[in-house]
């Protein structure tokens, strides 16, 4: 029979030895493909998401190397003949006009709410109506038609998204029925568009009409939004050319014009998913280090557990290179198998996790890609990881001289900890504390200092584990006694033997607690801060709105309303800073939204929340009435550097002008980007008018509910404005910041899935490795009750140390992410303690140890007495 | 009570087997590894198992302790019959009637010598403290009173095979059941351990079965009886333990 066992190279002693040890094999083969899974998954989420947003916005622009819009704060818009001048220039191949306006289907007025979600798209039911030009719109824009047909001179007909029309319940042949500035108007419905190119504009929530309809609709009669330019092939693909090509056509179309590149279009709403970006940048940091320690963990438990199996070969004339390459052969398959199986795991989990944050975002994210960086990392992760957690155990048994390791009980392996770790640890923790506090860091650092400052926290804090993993038992012992009695000592006690291992898993609890804590502690500041500024920002009790603008003099027929007590008024419109006003090092986009307010009535219904140190409000306000003056926000004014008393200069319709900061405030509209000027200065330099909100104060003696009704009676059918209470609008708002955040809930979870899992594998490994004294244990009277007590009681106070140490650096943590997201969003967090996440944190590492235990528990009761105690 | 055959002692036997059969599945085929073993063992005995590799003396042991099911038969351990005491019972019935002793020690590596040997009272739910002065006696006994808060990786192997027996002895059982316990130790320390044992027995009126291959560990019992294909195959008494080395091997040598 010996033909059939061939040489006993290290690969076929290594496939034995994985195939006996079906089990240790499989728990670490687990190890390494949920941390190339976590790695890969988060790295997938992350450019997907990214790409499912810009798409939108190249499809906006389709083919278009150019792009002609207004000069912010414009009002009227661009003028027609434009589009033919553009199309005369040398270099232009197409310039296609189009005019956008928003509006309702009629039938859903009534029902209209104003709903914006997270990624600054409408969502619901407003309706985009693109007017463009039939012929050379295709040109530009890809138009794939699902029925019906294109559309054909200036009829007073629409193609539809699908989407849209799936929504509504619309087909070809039927009447489009919108609000429009006359009134309602009607649009036979002539084809429909899939969910590709031009149908993604929107979020599909798109209709094409000729344009001099959508002129004829919205009052733009002689005006266009933008122009869509298509440049020579051989301009579109020389940028140098192309910049000429930008220039020449901003020289040539002079004053109120911009032309920028399409993509910055995209880089408001970019912006605003920088928050997630973020999160989840930081969550990929920690994934890395959680799926390089599940591989580490599995890996040296396999090796530590065989010191003496590899003794034995050693004394049986294996030279230490070949223990070592027999380690490394198993190491190898293992990292092959565990990245392969990892890297599929990973783009299932990726999945789930943009369909979350489709959720999340109420965007149909559609885009699956796998980023070459990201699979590499998770690659390098598992193979390198894998390999190097295998070379330390497997020099050390290479080098102990064969008796020595034979002498080794198994159980005993682990050895105890080196004095160095916890001082390198210690090291590590100073070194990250400097990163983040110390030391300047330039904001577009920022990211990459803050992401290595925690992963060099994690690292310190895991490294500290095992020099007080001693006197940390000592200290919870007695509550595992109160839980399991007797058995309690044993289990508690059992978390001394190997420290390593402890060490490691109490590092998984850790990070998964710590990551709940941080996460919620993060949403907590976020909700405080939100929530106050709903309270004090948000006055009145009221809001009157409408889908199109409305005229001013309405204001003082809603005034002169019973039950109405206070009134003001509000318009947002988008405008530029100048250039020049960017803090150095800041990136190129300028947009902001203005708020223009009337500071004669403001007060009467509402506050605005000024930042710390801003002096007397009063004052503040004496100033900002005088005009030529601003309210910004705490991230404008991070942003481009200026406090109260500077000036911020903005782009206006007379050129760029310096306006007075006579107040920093907080304010969370537009995430932010977001400056209030005074309802003169709109008009004098902006040219903008009409209203976008009226917030009314209602007298005592009314209800909020009795004014609304009386508004909705009197003026719903006649002006399209909806009446929404303040109190609904506050919900409505922090609703969607609560679930925002469920994002980080979910990352959260996968924290602590990943800890359940180092629990899970480490009593496994501890209950494999312990048959034998499980074993005797039996046979000398303990029950598999017991005996699943004992395991239970190790798990509670793993849970019990992970937790407390968990508590604590997750207390670190929060702070450094709320430090974080300041620093690199500009918001003006507080970090507060909400005790919540800490209890939840606590109760969670208990919980989730003693779920993970009862596997372990229930195979170590289940073991054969006489099968345990036969072997040596 | 009526005189029974084996002793001629109306007293109930400690240990009682019964037609014992022990066969293990292994996919089509099936090993029988005892074939019918009866086997009484009275108060105060110390009975030695022998037999070939393979002839099924552990698993007899096993069987006894009720570590393990038998196939078909009966045991009654201390008057009660295993057959019909569920898994927790029969737990309880070895952690308070039942002593064990292995080849390989079996200590938990995490306690001290002292907390090895009262780990079947901790098991028990009891305190320690009540039983310090009986768990130092046992230590003594042993030779080891110096020893007590050693942990098992700083004891020769020897030394944690006395650990083990005073942990065997220290719930006051009805039977102490020790599976080659000198197997693993060389022959003066067997010795040892052998008069120890012996000396237990007698002073303590303890009763023990001993598995053995060492026709000169066999020589302490005051019985031998030797297995062969998972049978009785003879039985020996041996009315000066320590001596008649001599016919046991000569047993052996026509058993093997
Ligand atoms: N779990 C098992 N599965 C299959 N066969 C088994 C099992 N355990 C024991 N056997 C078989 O039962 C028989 C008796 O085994 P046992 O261990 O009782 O022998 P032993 O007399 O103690 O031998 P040794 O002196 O070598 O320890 C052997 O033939 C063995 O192969
Ligand atoms: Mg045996």
């Amino acid at each position: 029979m010996f033909g059939s066992l061939p040489l006993l190279t290290p690969l076929v002693l290594a496939l034995r030895n994985m195939r006996v040890r079906w089990m240790r094999t499989a728990l670490t083969c687990l190890g390494i493909v949920l941390g190339v899974a976590v790695i890969l998954a988060i790295a997938i989420t992350n450019e997907s998401t990214l790409r499912s947003l810009r798409s939108v916005f190249d499809e906006a622009s389709g083919r278009a190397s150019l792009v002609v819009l207004p000069t912010a704060g414009d009002g009227e818009g661009l003028d027609e003949t434009a589009a033919a001048r553009a199309a005369g220039q040398p270099g232009v191949v197409t310039a296609a006009p189009t005019v956008i306006g928003t509006t309702l289907l009629a039938r859903d007025v009534e029902s209209w709410q104003f709903a914006v979600s997270l990624s600054g798209q409408a969502v619901g039911s407003s309706l985009q109506i693109l007017g463009v030009d039939p012929e050379l719109d295709p040109l530009v824009r890809q138009y794939a038609l699902a029925g019906g047909r294109w559309l054909q001179g200036e009829a007073y007909e629409a193609v539809l998204s699908e989407t849209y029309a799936g929504d509504k319940d619309l087909r070809v042949g039927d009447d489009l029925v919108i609000v429009a500035a006359g009134g309602q108007e009607r649009l036979r419905i002539v084809g429909l568009v899939r969910r590709e190119g031009a149908g993604l504009l929107n979020d599909g929530q798109v209709a094409f009409v000729p344009l001099p309809v959508a002129q004829d609709l919205f009052g733009r009669a002689g005006y266009l939004d933008e122009i869509s330019i298509v440049a020579a092939l051989e301009v579109a693909n020389a940028p140098a050319a192309l910049e000429a090509l930008k220039d020449r056509l901003g020289e040539r179309l002079g004053r109120g014009y911009d032309v920028t590149y399409p993509a910055e279009r995209g880089r408001l709403v970019t912006q605003m998913l920088s928050t997630y970006q973020q999160g989840l940048s930081f969550f990929s940091v920690i994934a890395l280090f959680v799926g390089a320690f599940l591989i580490y963990n599995a890996f040296t438990m396999t090796i530590l557990e065989r010191t003496r199996e590899l003794g034995l070969l050693r004394a049986l004339g294996m030279s230490s290179g070949q223990v070592l390459g027999l380690v490394l052969t198993e190491a190898v398959t293992l990292a092959v198998l565990g990245s392969a199986l990892g890297l599929g795991f990973g783009m299932a989990l990726a999945r789930g996790l943009i369909a979350m944050l489709g959720v999340v975002l109420a965007s149909d994210l559609s885009a699956f890609s796998v980023p070459p960086g990201g699979l590499l990392q998770s690659l390098l992760v598992g193979g390198l990881v894998t390999v190097g957690s295998a070379l330390a155990p497997a020099a050390q048994a290479a080098r102990t001289s064969p008796l020595e390791a034979l002498r080794t009980a198994g159980a005993q392996a682990a050895g105890r900890p080196r004095r160095p770790a916890w001082l390198v640890g210690g090291a590590l923790i100073f070194v990250a504390w400097a990163a983040l506090y110390a030391l300047p860091v330039r904001p577009e650092a920022g990211f990459a200092v803050g992401g290595l400052a925690i992963l060099l926290l994690l690292l310190g804090a895991t490294l500290m584990v095992p020099a007080v993993v001693g006197l940390a038992e000592r200290l919870v012992r007695p509550a595992a006694v109160l839980a399991f009695g007797a058995e309690g000592v044993l289990g508690s006690g059992n978390v001394r033997r190997a420290t390593g291992r402890t060490a490691l898993t109490v590092a998984a609890l850790l990070v998964g607690i710590a990551m709940v804590i941080a996460t919620s502690s993060l949403s907590g500041a976020f909700t405080h801060d939100l929530t106050s500024w709903v309270e004090t920002a948000l006055g009145g009790d009221l809001y009157v709105r409408s889908p199109q603008p409305m005229r001013e003099q309405f204001e003082r027929q809603l005034a002169a309303l019973p039950g109405v007590e206070g009134i003001t008024k509000i318009r947002y419109f988008a405008v530029r800073a100048a250039a020049s006003a960017l803090a150095s090092g800041a990136d190129g986009d300028t947009s902001l939204i203005y708020a223009a307010i009337d500071p004669a009535t403001y007060q009467s219904v509402g506050e605005f929340q000024f930042a710390a140190n801003q002096g007397d409000p009063r004052a503040n306000w004496a100033r900002f009435a005088r005009g030529d003056a601003l309210f910004i926000s705490t991230v404008v004014a991070d942003r481009y550097q200026v406090q109260q008393g500077d000036t911020l200069r903005l782009v206006t319709r007379r050129g760029e002008h310096d306006f007075y900061v006579a107040a920093v405030a907080v304010d969370f509209t537009g995430q932010g980007y977001i400056v209030t000027g005074h309802w003169d200065d709109m008009r004098r330099w902006f040219a903008q008018s009409g209203v976008d909100r009226f917030t009314i104060g209602v007298a005592p003696g009314y209800t909020s509910q009795q004014v609304a009704e009386t508004i909705e009676a009197r003026y719903q059918a006649a002006r399209n404005v909806s009446v929404e209470t303040t109190e609904d609008f506050k919900q409505k708002i922090t609703g969607l910041s609560a679930q925002s955040f469920r994002l980080f809930d979910v990352l959260g979870l996968i924290g602590l899935v990943v800890a359940a899992l180092g629990v899970i594998n480490t009593l496994m490994m501890n209950v494999l490795e312990r048959q034998r004294e499980i074993g005797s244990l039996r046979s000398l009277g303990l029950t598999r009750w017991q005996i699943t007590k004992m395991v239970l009681a190790e798990a509670g106070t793993l849970g019990l140390i992970g937790g407390a140490f968990g508590l604590a650096f997750g207390y670190v943590l929060s702070q450094v992410f709320v430090d974080a997201v300041n620093a690199m969003v500009g918001y003006d967090l507080q970090y507060i303690f909400i005790p919540a996440p800490f209890l939840a944190g606590a109760g969670l590492a208990l919980g989730v140890s003693q779920v993970a235990a009862l596997y372990p528990a229930w195979k170590a009761a289940g073991v054969n007495i006489v099968e345990a105690i036969k072997h040596e | 009570m009526e005189f029974n055959e084996g002793g001629g002692n109306s007293v109930m036997p400690v240990l009682q087997a019964e037609n014992v059969q022990k066969s293990y599945r292994m996919g089509e085929l099936t090993v029988s590894a005892l074939a019918g073993v009866s086997l009484v063992v009275q108060k105060g005995e110390f009975v030695a198992v022998m037999g070939p590799s393979g002839s099924g003396k552990s698993t007899l042991l096993h069987l006894l302790g009720g570590l393990d099911g038998p196939s078909e038969g009966e045991i009654t351990l201390a008057g009660q019959p295993l057959s019909k005491l569920s898994d927790n019972q029969i737990t309880i019935v070895r952690r308070r009637k039942v002593g064990f002793i292995f080849q390989f020690y079996n200590l938990l590596p995490t306690l001290n010598a002292e907390e090895n040997v009262g780990l079947p009272l901790l098991i028990d739910g009891q305190s320690l403290a009540p039983h310090r002065a009986k768990i130092a006696a046992l230590l003594e006994r042993v030779g080891l009173a110096d020893r007590k808060h050693h942990r098992p990786d700083q004891l020769s192997g020897g030394q944690q095979q006395r650990v083990a027996i005073a942990r065997a002895f220290v719930n006051d059982p009805e039977i102490v059941l020790a599976d080659e316990p000198t197997g693993n130790l060389d022959s003066k320390t067997g010795t040892a351990i052998l008069a120890l044992l012996r000396r237990t027995c007698d002073e303590l009126g303890a009763t023990i079965v001993m598995v053995t291959h060492d026709p000169r560990a066999a020589s302490y019992a005051n019985r031998v009886i030797f297995l062969k294909d998972g049978q009785l195959a003879r039985e020996l008494s041996n009315s000066a333990p320590g001596h008649n080395t001599q016919a046991i091997m000569d047993v052996m040598a026509g058993l093997e």
